[in-house]
């Protein structure tokens, strides 16, 4: 997978995402051993909670960074059109899911699962996009 | 939108590919505009209009 790279702007965001995804489980780890021996209190476990979150931000921007960068208007549109998907579809999860906790008492949804499920509905939504190309 | 795309690339005998490479996009994104699925951006279609020694209404028209 890493060696098919189709163009630089494809490369260099493949290389970033994968740094990012390794400081994401860096940090988490940091962040749990942080609180399992030192248990962090007041603002300094606020900055030790939110520091899994930093590379997750890092990848948002280097998407960014990438639609900035990629030369292929046709492969920019696909892009977008997949991120649009996808922030469609964790709207309309999260929305439906606020309703049904308000309402119905469900159990509350925890919100570190947005961040995947958000590139889980980008990822189908490629799928259709491309599809439409064939 | 239709295009003369695959006549002009025939009487170069180039493949996707090759446009593709000239043009510095992805074999696919040649496709997709020649198939008429995706309408090229001004500067692809001038793009394509130098390529082709040749005018973007040449190229490209409007009809269904």
């Amino acid at each position: 997978m890493l060696c098919s790279f189709k163009n630089p702007a494809e490369h260099r965001y493949v290389i970033r995402m994968w740094i990012m995804a390794a400081f994401c489980v860096l940090f988490s780890f940091v962040a749990a051993l942080v609180f399992r021996l030192c248990h962090p209190h007041g603002v300094l476990s606020y900055l030790v909670a939110v520091l899994p979150a930093l590379p997750i931000i890092g990848a948002l921007v280097y998407t960014g960074v990438y639609l900035a960068e990629e030369k292929d208007e046709f492969q920019r549109n696909l892009l977008v059109q997949s991120l649009l998907g996808g922030t469609g579809g964790i709207l309309a999860v999260v929305t439906a899911w606020g309703y049904m906790v308000d309402f119905a008492h469900a159990p509350q949804m925890d919100l570190v699962w947005v961040y995947p499920l958000f590139w889980l509905f980008a990822g189908i939504s490629y799928g259709i996009v491309r599809s439409r190309y064939r | 939108m239709k295009n003369r795309l695959r006549v002009l690339r025939a009487e170069r005998e180039w493949s996707q590919a090759d446009l593709a490479q000239r043009l510095e996009v992805s074999r696919q994104s040649v496709n997709a505009v020649e198939t008429g699925k995706f309408d090229p951006s001004l500067p692809l279609a001038f793009k394509l209009a130098r390529l082709f020694e040749t005018t973007i209404e040449a190229i490209f028209s409007d009809e269904n």
